[in-house]
């Protein structure tokens, strides 16, 4: 158990800058998910921390040792890697046995350890299979325990669920969740699904083009993204943007975009009146545009008319792909008793407590927090 | 449709079936004839004694110190050539700078002639003019060997060439066989608490093993052979000390027109490769590795 620091840390590849002024202090059995698309430096950030790729600039503390120059074998750290890494010539057990058997483990001791780690993960019926007579979904988890037995004081995983189908992604999600619970040890997860990181994190660091750009606990991070990318990346559909300006006409507060024009509530006023005559961002959430016929209660209701691209029925909702009049795409996800079909024009409801306001060009939040 | 595919592939395959019975299977079946017969060669048809060419082969002195100096052959060249082609790719594997330069010049005698290969070591093994013992004597060693010329020397010469022809290729060989091992196996394994030497043995061995078994087959056929360099450089000499099976037959049949006897050890050694290939693979057996 330890916590991790990365202290101004830079990973250059020639010209490229890989991981661009890295910092952020991991505590002590946090689970934290470094999300980002790929390039981002996400999995760059995990190996720096590995030891398998050196540092170009900064520091790297597990607990409160400098492990810059300390070999991947002495910083106490276990990888699941992404094509698990199995050693195709051993055993299951002899796989998750081969680390304690480097470091002279005695043998009755490796027995126990291998055989508890492999109860946890409900492998035990595997110990003598090889790796290719496993499915995805066994590999995965014997790599899990590969990692287990180590007792590391830190687990790193890289992508390990992007190889499994969807539905055991989804079972292995939870399976992950419940393991840091048991182990109550640092876990440190890489992924460029933010519904893994919104699902597992204690906190997750969003990362873009090697720069850090938020970090934050879950919900704080879809209530309050500190900037576009943020707020687009997180979220399934993302957040739908429009180029617009805050305008104050007979002292009410109004978005003027394109295609529509929005009232904004006065309790969301007082926050954004500061920004009034700018230019702006405005952002919205699928799930915060509402049919006008099934509006929730509660909600700082502004209304608006849209016509209709495609509807998609989910069962549960719909999701609708909106065209404003200046035929701007957004989508809105709907009460599934909604009855639209194409090239109708639909009543929504927005909910302006849950808008937000950019600035276009930093591209940073303008709400107050 | 598909169940009368085979009366369009037998058609097909029939032209190169009737070639390979014609210049593979007859000259073979043929030669394992003429090994039970007594023929000089010429006009005289072959006259059948039976298994007398192999008696007379068990009882041959000759025919023993070839299959011995054969057996020197088959222990030295693998294990040098192997242990040193497997380090030199291990070397060039891990980010050495001018790898590639490296990877070129290992690989060129491959590129050479063997033939070229015993003339050019010839002269570098010449006891006056030759570059060996003119460096030798410049580093103040007085009277060094004549290499070529003494028995106890010409089968390390010998296998000197050998092993410097045949580095380069297994080089090549286990370069590629290592560079399609998995990254993240290494480093798993380091992450695991392996060193560089553990890494080698524990993951690189194992996962090339299949391309070691070939090259021990490879390397132990050429060890039963190496007629064209012994007979360029030594022609079996002094005194038949550096003379091999491949060499032996030779001599017996084109030189001393003993056809049949000549055969008859010609097909031992055949059965010799054989058995030393099935007796490898056996050895060496192990599950077939995906990743």
């Amino acid at each position: 158990m330890a916590s991790v620091t990365f202290d101004h840390v830079y990973k250059r590849f020639g010209d490229v800058v890989a991981v661009n002024d890295l910092s952020i202090e991991i505590a002590d059995k946090e689970f934290l998910v470094f999300v980002g698309p790929s390039g981002c430096g996400k999995t760059t950030s995990l190996r720096l921390l590995a030891g398998l790729e050196e540092i170009s600039e900064g520091n790297i503390l597990i607990g409160d040792r400098v492990v810059n120059d300390v070999p991947p074998k002495d910083r106490y750290i276990a990888m699941v890697f992404q094509s698990y890494a199995l050693y195709p010539h051993m055993s299951v057990f002899d796989n998750m046995a081969f680390g304690l058997k480097l470091r002279k483990t005695p043998k009755s001791e490796i027995e126990q350890r291998v055989k508890h780690a492999a109860d946890i993960l409900d492998i035990g019926h595997l110990l003598d299979r090889k790796p290719k007579q496993l499915s995805g979904g066994q590999r995965q988890r014997v790599a899990v325990g590969r990692a287990i037995v180590r007792q590391p004081a830190v687990f790193l995983f890289d992508e390990p669920l992007s190889n499994l189908d969807a539905k055991l992604r989804v079972q292995t999600r939870s399976q992950l969740t419940k393991l840091h619970h048991d182990l109550a040890t640092t876990f440190i997860y890489v992924t460029h699904d933010q519904v893994e990181a919104m699902t597992m994190a204690t906190r997750i660091a969003v990362m873009k083009d090697g720069i850090l750009q938020q970090i934050d606990s879950p919900q704080h991070l879809y209530d309050y993204p500190t900037n576009v990318f943020v707020a687009g990346f997180i979220g399934s559909p993302s957040m739908n943007f429009f180029d617009a300006t805050l305008v104050e006409s007979d002292g009410k507060l109004e978005i003027h975009a394109g295609g529509f024009r929005l009232e904004v509530p006065e309790k969301k006023a007082e926050e954004w009146r500061p920004h009034k005559g700018r230019e702006v961002i405005f952002g919205i959430r699928p799930e915060d545009i509402h049919s006008k016929q099934f509006t929730p209660p509660d909600i700082l209701e502004s209304d608006v008319v849209a016509k209709v691209d495609v509807t998609e029925l989910m069962g549960n909702e719909i999701f609708l792909y909106l065209l404003t009049k200046d035929n701007k795409q957004f989508i809105a996800r709907v009460d599934p008793r909604v009855r639209v079909s194409m090239g109708d024009d639909i009543e929504l409801a927005i909910n302006m407590a849950n808008a937000h306001i950019f600035d276009p060009k930093t591209e940073m939040t303008l709400d107050a927090r | 449709m598909y169940r009368n595919k085979y009366r369009l592939i037998i058609p097909f395959l029939i032209p190169s079936l009737l070639i390979y019975l014609t210049f593979v299977i007859y000259p073979y079946a043929s030669a394992m004839y003429i090994s039970l017969t007594r023929w000089r060669g010429l006009s005289q048809p072959p006259q059948f004694i039976g298994l007398a060419n192999f008696q007379k082969m068990l009882q041959d002195e000759h025919f023993w110190n070839a299959l011995g100096n054969n057996a020197v052959y088959l222990i030295t060249l693998p294990t040098i050539t192997l242990i040193l082609a497997l380090f030199f790719a291990f070397l060039l594997t891990q980010g050495v700078p001018l790898s590639k330069f490296y990877r070129i010049s290992y690989f060129f005698p491959q590129l050479m002639s063997v033939v070229a290969i015993g003339v050019l070591w010839s002269f570098v093994y010449h006891p006056t003019i030759g570059i060996l013992n003119s460096l030798l004597q410049a580093i103040g060693i007085s009277n060094p060997p004549i290499w070529l010329g003494n028995p106890k020397t010409v089968l390390g010469a010998v296998s000197g060439v050998a092993i410097w022809q045949a580095v380069g290729f297994y080089m090549v060989l286990f370069i590629a066989a290592m560079e399609a091992v998995p990254m993240s196996l290494y480093e798993a394994a380091m992450i695991d608490g392996a060193n560089r030497w553990q890494l080698f043995w524990k993951i690189t061995i194992p996962m090339i093993w299949e391309t070691l078994m070939t090259a021990m087959i490879f390397i132990m056929i050429f060890a039963t052979n190496m007629f064209a360099i012994t007979q360029t450089m030594t022609q079996g000499g002094p005194s038949r000390s550096s003379e091999v099976l491949s060499t032996f037959l030779y001599d017996e049949a084109f030189l001393g027109s003993k056809f049949g006897y000549g055969t008859a050890i010609a097909v031992t050694l055949f059965f010799i490769v054989l058995a030393i290939s099935l007796t490898v693979q056996r050895l060496m057996r192990r599950d077939t590795l995906e990743y």
